[in-house]
C-alpha cells in the first residue's frame, strides 16, 4: 500500500500546476501543449477510477452478443484480454457479414453505442 | 539585434527582391513586416509592399505562407496556388495570389504571395462575440454559394487534370482508401469501424456527373469573416478532384461544432439551411441519403487520422503531447458513425 497522496491526487497537482502555472507563464504552442497536457491528466484520472468497470460492461455486452459464454471475472489484465479478443471476434463477424440482418445491426450499434460512450466518459467527457 | 531580428531583416531583403524580379519592378520597399500569429504547419508573414514600377508607385497588403524548412512537398504548393488563383478568377471568395517560389534558395522552401484579406479567422469568435450576431445568420448560406461556385469550377479547363483524383467513382474510392489506412494503422479492434466500412459499401451513392474542385477541409475554421459575413476562403492545402458532396459532408461534422451540437453545420445552422442554400446556388438537388454517406465517411477518415497521429508518438517517439492524446479522440468519430447509421 502506497502512501497519500494516491495516484489521482498527485495527477491532479500536476494537472494544476500545468493549467495554472505553466500555462499562464507560456505562450503560443508551448502554453497549447501545456493546457493539452493539463488534459491529459484529467484522462488518465478518470480512466484510474472506471477502467475496471467500464471493462467488465464491455466484456458482458460483447459476449451477450457474440452469444459466448461470459467470461469469469478475473484480473484487471485478464479483463483487457476478453475485451481485446472479443472486439476482434465481432469486427471478424461484422467484416464477414454475419451481423448484416436489420436486427442484427441494431443489437450490435446498440452495444457498440454503451461502448464507445464509456470511452468518451474517460477520453472526452464533454462529448456525451 | 538579435539573432531574430537579423534573420527577420534578411528574409526582408530576400522577399524585396524576389517581389522586384517578378513583377519587374524597379524598387520594391515592404512596411509592417511580421509573423502572423497561428499556422503550425507554415510560417505566414504579413506587410505591406510598396512596389515602384516605370510609370507608378502600387501599395499592396499582403500575406507570405512559407512552408517549414526542409519540406518536401513543393508540388503541393504549386497545386494550392493555382487552385487559389483559378477560384479566385472563377469568382470565388478567395485572397488574389501573386506569386509562388519554388526555389528553395530564396527562403529555404517553398513559399507564395497573395493578398492580405483582413478580418477574422477564430470559429470561435464567429459562435460567441456580439460583433458577429450578424454574420452568425449569414455566413453558412454565403459558405454554401462560394462552394457551389468552387465546385461549378470546370477543372478540365484550368489544367487540373493532374490533381489527386480518387477517379470517375470516388465512393467507392474512399472506401477502399479508408479500409486500407485502417487496417495498416490500427493497433486494437475496431467494431465501429469495420461496421462504418460494412454500411458505406451498402450505402455507396452514385457517382456525381462529373468530377469537380474538393476544398478538402472547409469548415469555418477555414474562412476568413468580418461582421457582415464572409471575406475570403482560405487552406486550400489538400483539394482533389471528387464528389462535391465530400465537401458538404465534411462541414456537417462534429468536430467543427465547438460544442453547440444542437447546430449541425458548425454549431451555427441545420443542415437543411446549408443543403437549401447550396441547391439553390448549384441546381443540384442533395440526396438525403448520399449526404449520410458522406458524412460517415468524413468521421471515419478523421478517425482512422486520429490512429496515424497517435503512431507518430508510439512508433516514432515523436514527443508531441498533443499528436499523443488526439489518439484519444478516435471515440469522437466512433460515436458520430454510430448516430448516423444506427
Amino acid at each position: 500500500m502506497q502512501d497519500r497522496p494516491t495516484a489521482i491526487e498527485l495527477l491532479e497537482i500536476v494537472a494544476k500546476f500545468l493549467e495554472h502555472e505553466l500555462a499562464p507563464a507560456s505562450t503560443g504552442s508551448r502554453r497549447f501543449q501545456a493546457l493539452v497536457a493539463a488534459n491529459v491528466m484529467r484522462i488518465v484520472q478518470r480512466e484510474i477510477q472506471l477502467e475496471e468497470a467500464h471493462l467488465g460492461e464491455e466484456v458482458g455486452a460483447l459476449a451477450a452478443l457474440l452469444e459466448r459464454p461470459h467470461p469469469a471475472s478475473g484480473t484487471l489484465e485478464e479483463l483487457r484480454r476478453s475485451a481485446q479478443s472479443l472486439n476482434q471476434e465481432l469486427c471478424e463477424r461484422i467484416r464477414a457479414g454475419e451481423l448484416d440482418s436489420e436486427s442484427a445491426r441494431a443489437r450490435t450499434v446498440e452495444v457498440l453505442r454503451r461502448i464507445v460512450l464509456n470511452k468518451l466518459a474517460i477520453a472526452n467527457p464533454r462529448y456525451l | 539585434m538579435n539573432d531574430a531580428q537579423v534573420e527577420a531583416n534578411q528574409m526582408i531583403e530576400r522577399v524585396k527582391a524576389f517581389i522586384a524580379e517578378q513583377g519587374r519592378f524597379k524598387n520594391v520597399e515592404l512596411e509592417n513586416f511580421k509573423r502572423m500569429p497561428g499556422g503550425t504547419s507554415r510560417e505566414i508573414w504579413s506587410f505591406d509592399a510598396l512596389m515602384t514600377g516605370a510609370e507608378s508607385t502600387s501599395r499592396r497588403s499582403l500575406v507570405l505562407r512559407l512552408d517549414p524548412a526542409g519540406s518536401r512537398i513543393e508540388s503541393s504548393r504549386r497545386q494550392e496556388f493555382q487552385v487559389m488563383r483559378a477560384a479566385h478568377r472563377e469568382g470565388v471568395p478567395v485572397p488574389e495570389m501573386f506569386w509562388l517560389c519554388e526555389d528553395p534558395s530564396v527562403l529555404g522552401a517553398s513559399f507564395f504571395i497573395m493578398e492580405r484579406v483582413e478580418g477574422e479567422t477564430i470559429a470561435r469568435k464567429l459562435l460567441r462575440d456580439e460583433a458577429y450576431a450578424h454574420a452568425r445568420q449569414v455566413v453558412i448560406p454565403q459558405m454554401a454559394e462560394a462552394l457551389a461556385k468552387f465546385h461549378a469550377i470546370d477543372p478540365a479547363r484550368h489544367g487540373f487534370e493532374l490533381l489527386p483524383s480518387p477517379g470517375k467513382d470516388p465512393a467507392r474510392f474512399w472506401i477502399m482508401y479508408c479500409e486500407e489506412i485502417y487496417r495498416r494503422y490500427t493497433l486494437d479492434p475496431h467494431p465501429t469501424f469495420e461496421l462504418a466500412l460494412r454500411w458505406m459499401s451498402e450505402h455507396v451513392p452514385p457517382p456525381p456527373r462529373r468530377l469537380s474542385i474538393i476544398h478538402g477541409d472547409y469548415r469555418v475554421g477555414n474562412i476568413i469573416f468580418g461582421p457582415e459575413g464572409v471575406r475570403a476562403v482560405i487552406d486550400f492545402e489538400i483539394a482533389h478532384l471528387g464528389d462535391p458532396l465530400e465537401d458538404l459532408g465534411w462541414f456537417c461534422m462534429r468536430a467543427w461544432r465547438s460544442g453547440q451540437d444542437n447546430k449541425a453545420v458548425c454549431g451555427l445552422t441545420d443542415r437543411e439551411v446549408l443543403y437549401d442554400a447550396y441547391e439553390k446556388a448549384s441546381g443540384i438537388a442533395l440526396d438525403r441519403q448520399a449526404m449520410r454517406f458522406w458524412e460517415v465517411y468524413g468521421n471515419l477518415r478523421w478517425g482512422v487520422f486520429t490512429m496515424i497521429h497517435a503512431r507518430t508518438y508510439l512508433d516514432g517517439g515523436v514527443a508531441n503531447v498533443e499528436l499523443a492524446s488526439i489518439g484519444r479522440r478516435t471515440a469522437e468519430c466512433e460515436i458520430e458513425i454510430l448516430n448516423l447509421i444506427g
